[in-house]
C-alpha cells in the first residue's frame, strides 16, 4: 500500500472517532431516545422489608398438594410429565432431600416419611444473582429474589449456583405443556430460567402468595422478617426452626418447624 | 501538504460526516415521530392537580405519542416496576397509572384484535405474546 | 496474507471438504436445536450442563497451553521452540473461537448473548470469562499474524507485537483460572468447591496443551513437510510430563481430602465418578480409563529414552490427550451435578443431535486452524 495512502486513512479514521466524540456531545439525542417519562414518588427503600415465611411442617401432612396444584394453575408453570424437563415452583421432598446436611440419625419413623415443603429460600445471600452474568436474576428491595425472562439469556449459570434445586430452565416451548392458561401471571419462553418469586404480583395487590392462602391447614405462615412484631417474627422466637442447609451462608428466609 | 495540514483535514473531514450523518438521522427522527414527551407537555393544559383515579377512562398519554412510543413506554415500564419497584406513573395531567401491562389491557383489552390490527399492517412481529396472554387469549 | 490458504494440493482440499461437510451436519443439527429448544439436548433440570461446557472446559486449557511456547521461547529465549511459536498461537485462536462457539451453542436464548456486555456484572465470573477469552483470542491473532507478516518481508516485528506478547503470557494463566473459578465459586457442588481445581485446571491443560502441540508437529511434518525439530519436541514433552504429573498429583490431593475428612458431601461425587454411588456406576469405566492411561502416558513421556522415540512420544501424547479429555470433558461437568442438590441420582447421556453440534464446533476449530496453519507454514517456507 502506498505510504501516503497509508496514513491519511490511518489519520481519517482517527478523524472519524474525535467526530464521533464529538456529535455524541453536540446532540444528546443522538444517543438517547427522547422518551425520558420519569415522575417518580413512589420508590421503595430498599432493604426495609425481608419477605419470609415459616413453614409448620408439623401441620403439613399426607398427600395434600392443595398449595402445589394452585401455585402451579396460577403461575402458569408447565407440566411435561417428565422429571428431565420439569419445572416447578413449589414441591415436597423428603427428610434426607430437604435437610441432607442435617440428617438424624436413628430418626423418628414418623418424620422419616413426612413429605417437606420445599421452594426458592429467596435468600439473603444468593448464589444464584451472584452468577447471574446479566443481573437477569437480582436480588429485590424486599428481600424477594426476582426474575427478569426479559434479559435472561439461558446460560443456566443459577441452576449450577443454586444449592437447593430450586431453579428450572424451559428446555422446551412451555406454552402447549400449560394445561390450563390462567391470566394471574404470564407463561415463559423457551429458553429461560424461572422459580417462585413469592407472588410478588400478589403482594402487589396486598394478598398473600397462593401457596400461604391455599393451604387447608394453615401450614404456611407468610410475613415481613424484618418488623419484630410481625406474626412471622412471632412464631420464629417462639418455636425451634431450621433452614435448609444454613451452613453455606446463603442466609434463607424460608423457615422450618419441624 | 505536511502531515500536520493532512492530519487537520482528516479530522475536519470526519468531524463534518458525523455531523451530517447526527443532523439527518435526528431530523428524520423529529420528521417521522412529530410528538415527544415534552411537546405533549406544551401543548396540553397544566395539571388539574394530583389523586386522580388510577384507572381512567383516557390513555395515559396522547394518541400521536403512544402510536409512535408504546413500545418504549412499555420497556420502560417493565424495567421500573419489575427492577425498580416504581410502580405508579404519573402523566403530564397528573393522572396516576400503575406501570403494568393490565393497565393497558383494562382498556384496550376489550378489542381483542387492537394491538394485531396495526402490527400486522406494519409486519411488525413483537413477541410479548410468547409469554404475556394477548387480548385473543384471556379467558373472558 | 490470507490468500496462501487458497493454494494447496489434493490432499488439502479433501480435507476442507471433509471439514466443511461435518460443519455442515452441525449447523442442521444446531438449527434443529435452536428450533426445538435444549430439550433435544440430553441435559435437563439435574444435569443442566453436558458436552458443550465440558468441551469448553476442555478447550479453555488447549488455549491457555499456547503460553508453555510462548513464556520459554520470548522469556527464555529458548530458540527451539522458533518455528512452532506461531502453530502454538494459532492453535489458541482456534481453540479460543471453540469454546465461544460452545458457550453459545448451550444458551437457552443466543440471541441475547449480547445482553452479557449491555449489563456487565463483574460480580459474575461468566462476565469475566468473555472478557479474558475474547482479550486472548485477539491477544494471539494479532501478535501471531504480526510476527508472520514481519517475517515474510524479512523484518522483525514492530515494537507494539513485543508487548501484546508479553501480555498474553500472564493472560494465559488468567484465562483457565477464571474458567476454574466459574466451577470453584459455587456452593453446594462438592467436586467443584476446591481451591485446587484452578491449579490442576492448568496442570491438566498444560499437559493435554502440549500433548496436542507434539501432536501437531508430527501431523505438519508429514503432510506439509514442515519440520519443528525433535529438539523443540523433547522440550514439550519434558514440560508436558511434569504438567501430567502435577495434574494427577492435584487429584490424588482431592481423593485424600475427600476420603480421609470423611464428610459424605464431598466423598459423594468422588465415589459416583470411580467407585459408582447407589447402583450408579456409567462413568466408573471412563474415569479409570482416564486415570490408567493418563498414568502411563506421564510416565511414557518422563522417560528419556521412551519419548526420543516418535512411536512411544505419539502413543504417549494421544494417551495424555485422551485421558484429559475424559477428565475434563466427561467426568469434571457431568459428575459435578451428581447427586443433585435434593441428593437424587440422575445419569446423563448426550442426544444425537448434542454429539453432531459438538462435532461441528470441532470442525470449525480445525478448519480455522487448518487455515491459519497452512497460511504460517506456506510464509515460513517461502522466507
Amino acid at each position: 500500500m502506498n505510504q501516503n495512502r497509508r496514513e491519511f486513512l490511518r489519520k481519517a479514521g482517527l478523524g472519524a472517532l474525535a467526530g464521533l466524540g464529538a456529535a455524541a456531545g453536540l446532540f444528546p439525542a443522538f444517543a438517547l431516545e427522547n422518551t425520558d417519562l420519569s415522575v417518580f414518588s413512589d420508590k421503595p427503600v430498599e432493604g426495609k422489608v425481608r419477605w419470609g415465611m415459616l413453614i409448620d411442617t408439623r401441620k403439613c401432612l399426607g398427600d395434600c398438594t392443595e398449595c402445589i396444584v394452585r401455585c402451579h394453575h396460577d403461575h402458569n408453570v408447565p407440566d411435561f410429565g417428565k422429571s428431565k424437563s420439569e419445572v416447578k415452583w413449589i414441591w415436597k421432598s423428603e427428610y434426607e432431600e430437604a435437610f441432607p446436611t442435617a440428617s438424624a440419625q436413628f430418626q423418628s419413623p414418623e418424620v422419616e416419611h413426612r413429605r417437606f415443603l420445599t421452594l426458592c429460600n429467596h435468600c439473603a445471600e444468593p448464589p444464584c444473582t451472584k452468577a447471574c452474568p446479566t443481573e437477569a436474576t437480582f436480588r429485590r428491595w424486599d428481600g424477594i429474589v426476582s426474575m427478569d425472562y426479559h434479559r435472561c439469556i439461558g446460560c443456566r449459570f443459577c441452576m449450577a449456583a443454586c444449592p437447593y434445586g430450586s431453579r428450572s430452565f424451559n428446555w422446551e416451548d412451555p406454552r402447549p405443556h400449560v394445561k390450563e392458561l390462567s391470566n394471574t401471571y404470564p407463561t415463559r419462553m423457551r429458553g429461560v430460567a424461572e422459580k417462585c418469586n413469592f407472588c410478588s404480583e400478589r403482594l402487589v395487590k396486598n394478598e398473600l402468595p397462593a401457596c400461604v392462602e391455599s393451604c387447608p391447614q394453615k401450614a404456611l405462615t407468610f410475613g415481613d422478617l424484618n418488623d419484630t412484631n410481625s406474626e412471622l417474627r412471632k412464631l420464629l422466637a417462639a418455636n425451634q426452626t431450621m433452614q435448609r442447609k444454613p451452613e453455606l451462608g446463603t442466609l434463607p428466609s424460608v423457615f422450618y418447624i419441624i | 501538504m505536511n502531515k500536520f495540514n493532512q492530519f487537520l483535514v482528516a479530522l475536519v473531514a470526519g468531524v463534518a460526516v458525523f455531523v451530517a450523518v447526527g443532523f439527518f438521522l435526528i431530523a428524520g427522527h423529529r420528521g417521522s415521530a412529530s410528538l415527544t414527551a415534552a411537546d405533549v407537555v406544551a401543548q396540553t393544559p397544566a395539571a388539574v392537580g394530583k389523586g386522580a383515579p388510577v384507572d381512567s377512562a383516557k390513555c395515559i398519554m396522547p394518541v400521536d405519542y403512544m402510536r409512535a412510543h408504546h413500545m418504549q413506554v412499555l420497556d420502560k415500564w417493565r424495567k421500573d416496576s419489575v427492577r425498580k419497584g416504581t410502580r405508579t406513573f404519573v402523566n403530564p395531567e397528573g393522572a396516576h397509572f400503575d406501570k403494568s401491562l393490565n393497565t393497558c389491557m383494562g382498556c384496550h383489552g376489550s378489542n381483542p384484535m387492537f394491538c394485531f390490527m396495526c402490527h400486522e399492517y406494519a409486519n411488525v412481529k413483537p413477541t410479548c405474546w410468547n409469554c404475556h396472554l394477548s387480548p385473543m387469549e384471556v379467558p373472558q | 496474507m490470507i490468500e496462501k490458504a487458497l493454494k494447496g494440493g489434493r490432499g488439502y482440499w479433501t480435507w476442507i471438504a471433509f471439514l466443511l461437510v461435518v460443519i455442515g451436519f452441525g449447523v442442521t443439527a444446531y438449527i434443529r436445536q435452536l428450533t426445538l429448544g435444549l430439550g433435544v439436548t440430553g441435559m435437563g433440570r439435574d444435569i443442566s450442563w453436558g458436552v458443550y461446557i465440558a468441551q469448553f472446559t476442555f478447550l479453555v486449557g488447549v488455549a491457555a497451553s499456547a503460553v508453555m511456547l510462548v513464556l520459554p521461547y520470548y522469556l527464555h529465549h529458548q530458540k527451539a521452540f522458533s518455528k512452532i511459536v506461531i502453530v502454538g498461537e494459532f492453535l489458541a485462536v482456534s481453540a479460543a473461537l471453540m469454546c465461544m462457539l460452545f458457550i453459545l451453542a448451550d444458551m437457552g436464548r443466543p440471541d441475547r448473548v449480547l445482553n452479557v456486555m449491555l449489563y456487565p456484572s463483574p460480580h459474575s465470573m461468566v462476565f469475566w470469562d468473555v472478557m479474558v477469552l475474547n482479550g486472548y483470542l485477539f491477544l494471539n491473532l494479532i501478535s501471531g499474524w504480526a510476527v508472520l507478516g514481519a517475517e515474510r518481508k524479512g523484518v522483525p516485528p514492530a515494537s507494539w507485537v513485543k508487548a501484546l506478547i508479553y501480555i498474553s503470557i500472564p493472560w494465559a494463566f488468567s484465562i483457565h483460572t477464571v474458567t476454574a473459578f466459574l466451577f470453584a465459586g459455587l456452593p453446594g457442588r462438592h467436586l467443584w468447591l476446591t481451591a485446587v481445581l484452578a491449579p490442576r485446571f492448568l496442570a491438566s491443560a498444560f499437559a493435554a496443551g502440549t500433548s496436542i502441540l507434539i501432536l501437531l508437529t508430527f501431523i505438519l511434518k508429514r503432510v506439509a513437510n514442515f519440520d519443528a525439530g525433535s529438539e523443540a519436541r523433547t522440550k514439550l514433552a519434558v514440560l508436558g510430563s511434569y504438567a501430567g504429573l502435577a495434574n494427577f498429583f492435584f487429584l490424588g490431593t482431592e481423593f485424600f481430602t475427600a476420603f480421609y475428612s470423611n464428610i459424605p458431601s464431598h466423598m459423594h461425587t468422588m465415589q459416583y465418578l470411580y467407585f459408582g454411588l447407589e447402583g450408579h456406576a456409567p462413568l466408573v469405566p471412563w474415569m479409570w480409563l482416564s486415570l490408567i492411561i493418563g498414568l502411563v502416558s506421564v510416565g511414557m513421556l518422563l522417560s528419556p529414552p521412551l519419548r526420543r522415540k516418535s512411536g512411544a512420544l505419539v502413543a504417549a501424547c494421544i494417551g495424555m490427550v485422551v485421558s484429559i479429555w475424559i477428565d475434563k470433558g466427561v467426568g469434571l461437568v457431568i459428575g459435578g451435578f451428581t447427586p443433585t442438590p435434593l441428593e437424587q441420582i440422575v445419569d446423563y447421556m448426550p442426544t444425537s443431535t448434542e454429539i453432531t453440534v459438538t462435532l461441528g464446533i470441532w470442525c470449525i476449530g480445525m478448519l480455522v486452524l487448518t487455515l491459519l496453519l497452512k497460511t504460517a507454514i506456506t510464509v515460513k517456507q517461502q522466507a
